[in-house]
């Protein structure tokens, strides 16, 4: 009984205290990373708490200023992943390209789930399993065809391309998940709206899509966080700056020979401020709108 | 308009069903029909990508070569380790993490916003995180346990089979979790607390709580889990090709690392499409099952 | 009014027509392709070459490295516009063959003359059928680099000379508790290193020869000098302890970082790494890093080369695009005003190797490079580099085949020879 009462209260907090540790680690220590200078970051065993702090790696980055040392090679110039410097324009591509696919998502998904949900017509079956079997091909299998259909579309290098594919990527998640959302809405209320002369749509807007806001969000957030995870189609259909996103854009900076680790550090400091910043904007309604999606009727 | 008789009537109804139904159809459909086919008729022609002037159709021939080839049998076994690994620690873990979240302790607010940080990092990004984390030189894991005493000198995880494939599980794991706790969190939430208190008063303890009350009720997003998770271990890749390329020794290389292989390094895009209708195959197979669980929810639920 | 109105409105446009029929000639565009290093400098150089061309615009697209082939493969095969391309000896054929990139001798025969100014091993890597495929970007060889500071710690003056003195070397090294692991390697699976230095080993040895001429192994031999080298690797890993068993995770950039960070005295690596170690910004050993002649019989190593090309597409779009696509071949790797521009600004600013061999005579050049190297030794190392055996179609797909069974032997999993064996096996499958 004993044992109970601790399991009560300070085990819980224990755990939540290696949860947080576990989660978080790896942010701090890149973090911690982007702020010192590169020949400390290869110490052995490491420095836990840096001696020596520095905001070059951000500077450069942000203005493209050499790091301390970088320009006293002899070499004229600084031997640097200047591909880092391409981090806030790629930082906007995702967000506007994730932003576009979420919204997307929201309007296409939305009509649609709906109208799976509600109504009778021919070949309603065979569409639903359609949408939702569309996601069986491997995806590193459909790589060169979706090439092909965007170089076809003329769409290379724009953000059209992405926003389709990660469109075709997360609409069969968020058809399936508003429409068994849509199903546990309650009828009665559109039903009354529909007798007293309300279009489908007008329902929809005013009576069914003000229920399901929870719902809504967590769709938008599961497909804007594909699309800003997305790495492989980003990589084949983009190739400036004018549309390469950050995932990209990183993996380009990690893995050139003249690559610094301290800048490649604020790069992924950067990457995680968008999503963090919609997760925390989106949570609550995420939580709630998979609440209702999970549980049985 | 408020005239009861201005309902539209049927067939209006439907043309609004295929007009709402139709965007998504089509769109889908221009990324599925032809890749689809592109890979079926890839899969039995010979094409060779430097042998530009002749792709002869060679039946089942691709078909056999892939599954006879040792690196067919071995990426399976991988990735069905891999599978058998990630599959349970996700969902078990989840199921944990998603009690802390819900418990009312000081930490759990902030607990909610930062288990979702990994969910919202590309994977291409936390392989790169974790690779150097791992590093056997330079790591920061070694660093700990090195400041702790519990090594005398760094280990080499990532250039030994076994531990190579536990520390890609790691990190595969801490990219998955966040989504399997939101997942069983939104399960715990919408029990209704009334059925704890009549088991507390029944005098039911904790576990038996959990187990009589929680794993049952949950069961719907335990399936879901499973299956989604299934799936994404089997399709996995930049995760493996950023912190190991597959190795030691090919001890990494998983089926779909395989795939890449055949069409990006030894361009036979023939092989390659005969792989990933296989692959597809495999994943039809777990979509049956999935459909034939989620039957069975249905019984449950009703 | 009116008439007045549109008279003038006649005029003018008259006037623009006849302007954009004299001086708006549409530019060429031409679309290059890169791996993304140093993509300021290129893109610097495109200003440059823009201005001293009028009339061609270069759009310049880059791609990460390792996914630079994955990329440029969809491009091809979906035909994107694409006119000219870095490329690399150990995709020549595969690209050659796909019919993707064109011989530069059959458009430009004045193309031949510049053979006599670059180094045979480069040449050769640019060489498919016979034919000329490219000019270099960078030309380099693996050379063997070493730390200084812990050698005289060790008690020795001069470097190793043989694969026996390393050995013996790396042992002293070990026993003084200079480095637990004095050697490393890049060994990743899939490193495309990983091949190049192995080859660069087995040069070292009089009878290198890897395959006969009729491209059938002959490494799989006992006694041969893959074999040499291979249970040379597994000695060191297994026996004798002195190579990190860590090489089979490392890639490039983690073994330079551990390298700069004192943690391997000897390494194998391509010749520009020896410059950004001795960055004192990014390595806290930088400046003690050296690099000798590579051990072994001969001192011979693998000569590589990255190299501008034409492709199909651009060859397909007739004579004024093919003379733009040549204007920029010969200033980005040839001469402009009888002195390489370009090639010299990649040695000058960033260190990278080259195969224009009259460089080597250009005073800055070798000013500059002595400030991180040696002029004389790496002059030296060039002329007894050679391109890499039996580039086919399949020696990608084989090289990596090689590196996961040559792994398997230093993990004590089967011995250097059968590792070796099942490789060359599986080279005589692909060849069929």
């Amino acid at each position: 009984m004993k044992g109970r009462a601790i399991l009560r209260s300070g085990l819980p907090g224990a755990l939540s205290l290696v949860l947080a540790a576990y989660v978080l680690a790896p942010f701090v220590w890149v973090a911690l990373s982007s702020i010192q200078p590169e020949k400390e970051l290869f110490r052995v065993p490491p420095r836990w708490i840096p001696r020596q702090l520095t905001l070059d790696n951000y500077r450069f980055v942000f203005t493209g200023q050499f790091p301390a040392g970088y320009e006293e090679t002899g070499i004229a110039r600084g031997r640097i992943s200047e591909k880092a410097r391409d981090a806030l324009p790629a930082l906007r591509n995702s967000t506007v390209v994730a932003t576009s696919v979420a919204l997307t998502n929201l309007i296409l998904g939305t009509l649609a789930a709906y109208t799976f949900s509600r109504l009778r017509f021919r070949g309603a079956g065979l569409m639903y399993s359609f949408i939702l079997a569309s996601r069986l091909l491997p995806p590193m299998a459909v790589a060169i065809p979706y090439y092909l259909i965007i170089n076809r579309l003329g769409l290379l290098d724009r953000y059209a391309a992405l926003i389709l594919i990660h469109t075709v990527f997360t609409l069969p998640f968020t058809v399936w998940f508003l429409t068994l959302y849509f199903r546990r809405v309650p009828p009665d209320l559109e039903e009354a709206a529909l007798v007293d002369g309300c279009t489908r749509f007008q329902a929809l807007m005013q009576i069914v899509v003000p229920v399901a806001t929870p719902a809504l969000a967590a769709a938008a957030a599961f497909s804007f966080m594909f699309s800003y995870n997305d790495f492989p189609f980003a990589l084949f259909v983009t190739s400036t700056i004018r549309s390469q996103t950050i995932p990209v854009i990183v993996a380009n900076t990690a893995i050139n020979p003249d690559v610094s680790f301290g800048v490649v550090s604020v790069t992924v400091a950067l990457t995680m401020l968008p999503p963090v910043a919609f997760a925390m904007a989106f949570r609550r309604y995420v939580t709630r709108g998979l609440i209702a999606v999970t549980t049985t009727r | 308009m408020r005239d009861p008789s201005s309902r539209r009537p049927r067939y209006g109804e439907a043309r609004y069903a295929y007009g709402t139904v139709l965007p998504v159809v089509l769109i889908v459909a221009l990324f599925t029909i032809y890749p689809f086919f592109y890979a079926l008729l890839t899969s039995f022609r010979e094409v060779v990508l430097y042998k530009p002037f002749s792709q002869p159709f060679v039946g089942l021939k691709n078909y056999l070569d892939v599954v006879r080839s040792e690196f067919f049998a071995a990426s399976w076994r991988h990735t069905l380790t891999f599978v058998a690994g990630a599959v349970p620690l996700t969902t078990v873990l989840g199921f944990g993490i998603a009690h802390l979240l819900n418990a009312r302790t000081r930490l759990a607010p902030l607990l909610n916003v930062t288990i979702l940080l990994p969910w919202a990092i590309p994977t291409v990004i936390s392989g790169i995180i974790w690779a150097w984390i791992f590093n056997s030189s330079y790591g920061a894991f070694n660093g700990l346990l090195y400041s702790l005493g519990l090594i005398d000198s760094y280990v080499p995880w990532l250039s030994r089979p076994r531990s190579a494939l536990a520390c890609v599980l790691f990190a595969h794991i801490w990219k998955e979790v966040p989504l399997t706790s939101i997942l069983y969190l939104a399960a715990l939430q919408a029990i209704p607390e009334e059925l704890y208190d009549a088991a507390r008063v029944d005098g039911a303890g904790t576990l038996a709580a959990v187990s009589r009350i929680t794993v049952p009720l949950v069961l719907p997003t335990t399936l879901i889990i499973v299956v989604y998770e299934t799936m994404v271990g089997i399709v996995t890749f930049d995760l493996l090709y950023v912190m190991t390329g597959g190795g030691p020794a090919g001890a990494t290389s998983l089926i779909s690392y395989y795939l890449y292989n055949s069409m990006f390094v030894a361009f036979n895009f023939g092989q390659g499409a005969a792989l990933a209708v296989l692959l597809a195959l495999v994943l039809v197979a777990f979509i049956m099952l999935y459909l034939r669980l989620l039957r069975s929810e249905e019984i449950y639920a009703t | 009014m009116g008439t007045r109105r549109i008279a003038l409105v006649a005029v003018l446009v008259t006037l623009a027509v006849a302007a954009s029929a004299a001086f708006g000639a549409a530019p060429i565009q031409l679309t290059f392709t890169v791996w993304s290093y140093s993509t300021d400098v290129i893109l610097d150089n495109i200003k440059k070459f823009e201005a001293a061309n009028p009339g061609i615009k270069v759009t310049l697209q880059d791609f990460a490295w390792e996914k630079y082939v994955d990329v440029m493969t969809a491009r091809f095969v979906g035909k994107t516009p694409t006119d000219l391309a870095y490329s690399s000896d150990h995709w020549l054929q595969q690209w050659a063959a796909a019919n993707w990139i064109v011989p530069l001798e059959d458009y430009f025969p004045q193309v031949k003359a510049y053979k006599a100014d670059f180094a045979p091993y480069a040449i050769e890597g640019m060489t498919y059928k016979g034919k000329l495929y490219g000019l270099p970007y960078y030309a380099d060889t693996i050379i063997f680099i070493y730390n200084e500071d812990m050698l005289k710690r060790a008690g020795f003056t001069a470097p190793p000379a043989t694969w026996d003195d390393v050995t013996r070397m790396a042992r002293v090294m070990k026993e003084k508790k200079i480095v637990e692991y004095p050697i490393m390697f890049q060994f990743q699976d899939i490193t495309p290193w990983y091949i190049e230095v192995f080859l660069s080993m087995v040069y070292s040895y009089k009878n290198y020869r890897m395959f006969d001429d009729n491209l059938n192994p002959i490494y799989d031999r006992e006694g041969s000098a893959a074999h040499k080298v291979a249970q040379w690797l597994v000695d060191g890993m297994r026996t004798h302890k002195i190579i990190n068993p860590a090489s089979l995770e490392t890639t490039e950039i983690p073994l330079v970082k551990a390298m700069g960070a004192g943690q391997v005295a000897f390494a194998v690596l391509p010749k520009y790494n020896l410059a950004d170690l001795n960055t004192p910004g990014a390595h806290a050993q930088a400046g003690k890093f050296k690099f000798a002649l590579m051990p072994g019989e001969t001192h011979g190593t693998v000569g590589f080369v990255r190299f501008y090309s034409m492709t199909k597409m651009a060859a397909d779009r007739g004579p004024a695009v093919r003379e733009a696509a040549w204007k920029f071949l010969e200033y980005f790797g040839g001469k402009t005003g009888g002195e390489f521009v370009v090639v010299k600004r990649w040695a000058l600013e960033k260190g990278l190797g080259f195969a224009q061999l009259p460089l080597y005579k250009d005073p800055q050049i070798r000013a500059a490079i002595n400030k991180w190297g040696n002029v004389t030794l790496e002059e030296q190392q060039a002329k007894l580099a050679r391109a890499k055996e039996a580039l086919t179609p399949f020696w990608g797909s084989w090289s990596l085949e090689f590196q996961k069974e040559m792994n398997k032997a230093l993990l004590g999993q089967k011995s250097a020879l059968d590792a070796l064996k099942a490789s060359a096996a599986k080279w005589r499958e692909m060849k069929r």
